[in-house]
């Protein structure tokens, strides 16, 4: 028989709480939860990530005989959205899906950690398993299509606002939305509105009046434009607007998200 | 946090865990949770003490996984009060999720997982020591014989094991409070035994332990006290022997019965009459002995039944004869 000494193995009356200490404990504790529960699935996600990624840039050669370079320069700076997003907006739900379906869900929601703790390791998941992906897909920009890249510091704010609104958004989404289902359902939908009807790839004039509105009001066509403005190093009050709007994005989804795990029927 | 005041808990910053912080219970008082019309618990009250195996046992849909829901902070009570020592449950999901660690009945997230390295993840998550989750990660590893899979992918573990390691999981660094919701779902007869003396290890070790079953046979070896729920109410509680006490003077008759035969007419003398499959069992009292083994023989001459026996009441006799007006789960003894 174990012997259990619940004096020393158990949280005492006093210890109950969530300070900083605890905060950065748990923290590493779900980065690993994270990370080893992703052991089969995280190499294959990079490759997949990357594969999309260089698939985009080189892709559009195929196209056409002669690619302008603004052409090329607009395709390869959209590229870092879909390599920064698609973990956190995508795979996150699909993942939260898939703990509902097997029924390991509601032990996870009672997990001694607080939310900010498991949103903020999650994120990180997302941020580390994206940038690889960029990184390859921007070389491979470069070498194919001798880019004018002149990447400013704002690419480091940029990719982390980018990586913690798609973040957010997923985890909104697998969190709010109860049938496992739907939540494969509506992560199909996102990615056809990222690639086919978010100016991401392509500019924004391309599109039908009422669509480039809306468009708008969605993070997509504005997280591109900050990846343009820092992988360019160019600026404006778009790229202000931008910040503000992805700003927006995240602090609606983080509020959606805490609400709906703070939620009891 | 919220403090419900209760000045036996007056826990020194320098003393550590269970034992040192004093007199707390749990108490569960007059709680009830309705979802629409239907009353899934409707004024329960219990109390658990540290050191203390409690069953929580009643037919599917009595309320049992609805009260530990509340009690860990994934459901919210109509009304009524959860506590443990001063932290009011209700109102702070966060203590109560850290004084309490739980087994649900559902899987276990163990999959993506080496054995030894889920029960030591979950225990630092648990909020546990480094040296001393890996320590007792071990020990509960070897007191469960899962030594030969310590190291083996949750993927190709048997439910039974991946049973054993969220047991392993919830316990590695319990809370004040243990939730054991089915822990013996799926695992074999062996280290069942096994599992039901690290369960009552946790008692010993200072914890309250809230077990939910329908293993009415072993939890009659392995709780203190227990309760029965039928239809969201507590319908009888204390130790198994008090439960069984007025079936004191009467015995069980088990027949069991031909394949395929209807079940026979049974004689008036005998009550809480149940058939699983062809195990037909009924309680008679002691007088009625000799007319009961008369009856089983004359069922076996005719051919309606292959042998009998007949013994002491047990608590599957109490918990039927309790819970005989609602549609009973688990009558054979199995989860």
């Amino acid at each position: 028989m174990a012997t259990l000494d619940a004096a020393t193995l158990t949280v005492r009356f006093s210890a109950v709480g969530h300070g900083p200490r605890h905060w950065w404990r748990d923290y590493v504790s779900m980065l690993r939860w994270h990370l080893a529960s992703l052991r089969m699935w995280l190499m294959t996600l990079l490759a997949v990530q990357i594969l999309s990624g260089v698939g985009f840039v080189l892709g559009i050669s195929l196209f056409f005989r002669h690619i302008p370079v603004s052409a090329a320069l607009y395709v390869s700076t959209g590229v870092p959205v879909i390599n920064i997003l698609m973990v956190g907006l995508i795979f996150g739900p699909q993942l939260v899906a898939n703990q509902k379906s097997a029924g390991s869900y509601e032990y996870l929601r009672t997990l001694p950690v607080s939310r900010t703790v498991t949103a903020a390791a999650w994120s990180t998941v997302c941020l580390v398993s994206g940038i690889p992906a960029m990184v390859v897909s921007l070389v491979v920009a470069q070498l194919r299509y001798d880019l004018p890249l002149h990447i400013s510091p704002m690419i480091v704010p940029a990719v982390l606002l980018i990586s913690l609104a798609g973040t957010m958004m997923g985890y909104a989404l697998g969190h709010a939305v109860g049938n496992p289902m739907a939540i494969q359902l509506v992560t199909q939908l996102l990615t056809f509105v990222v690639f086919g009807f978010a100016p991401v790839l392509f500019p924004l004039s391309q599109m039908p009046g009422w669509l480039a509105t809306l468009n708008w009001w969605f993070p997509f066509r504005h997280m591109a434009v900050m990846t343009r403005a820092a992988l360019t190093s160019t600026g404006g009050s778009t790229v202000s607007t931008a910040y503000i709007v992805v700003g927006v994005w995240v602090v609606a989804s983080a509020a959606v998200a805490g609400w709906v795990l703070g939620r009891r029927r | 946090m919220t403090d419900t005041a209760d000045p036996a808990t007056g826990a020194s910053d320098s003393l550590e865990g269970v034992a040192s912080d004093g007199g707390w219970t749990f108490r569960v008082d007059g709680l009830v949770k309705r979802f629409g019309a239907l009353a899934a618990n409707d004024g329960i009250t219990l109390r658990v003490e540290p050191g203390e195996v409690y069953g929580l046992l009643g037919p599917n849909g009595a309320g049992k996984s609805t009260l530990v829901k509340q009690t860990i902070g994934l459901l919210k009570p109509t009304a009524g009060r959860i506590t443990l020592g001063r932290f009011d449950l209700v109102a702070d999901p966060d203590a109560a999720r850290q004084l309490c660690s739980y087994l649900p009945q559902a899987q276990m997230p163990v999959d993506a997982f080496h054995l030894r390295e889920a029960i030591e993840l979950a225990g630092r998550i648990r909020g546990g020591d480094m040296a001393q989750v890996r320590r007792r990660a071990g020990e509960l590893i070897d007191s469960l014989d899962l030594g030969e899979w310590r190291n083996t992918l949750g993927t190709r573990l048997s439910g039974g094991v991946k049973r054993l390691v969220g047991f392993c999981m919830a316990t590695v660094s319990p809370g004040h409070l243990v939730i054991l919701d089915e822990p013996t779902n799926d695992v074999d007869p062996l280290r069942r035994r096994l599992l039901w003396e690290e369960i009552r290890a946790l008692g010993a070790g200072g914890c309250a332990v809230l077990l939910v079953t329908h293993n009415v046979l072993e939890a009659e070896k392995a709780v203190d006290r227990l309760a029965l729920i039928t239809s969201g109410r507590l319908v009888a509680e204390g130790t198994p022997s008090s439960l069984k006490a007025s079936d004191r003077t009467r015995m069980r008759l088990q027949v069991m019965l031909t394949p395929g035969v209807e079940t026979p007419a049974l004689p008036a003398w005998s009550s809480s009459e149940v058939r699983v499959g062809n195990n037909l069992v009924t309680t008679i009292a002691e007088t009625d002995a000799p007319a009961g083994i008369a009856w089983a023989a004359g069922l076996i001459d005719g051919g309606v039944a292959e042998e009998y026996a007949l013994g002491a009441a047990t608590l599957e006799d109490a918990y039927i004869r309790l819970t005989s007006d609602m549609p009973v789960d688990g009558r054979d003894g199995d989860a």
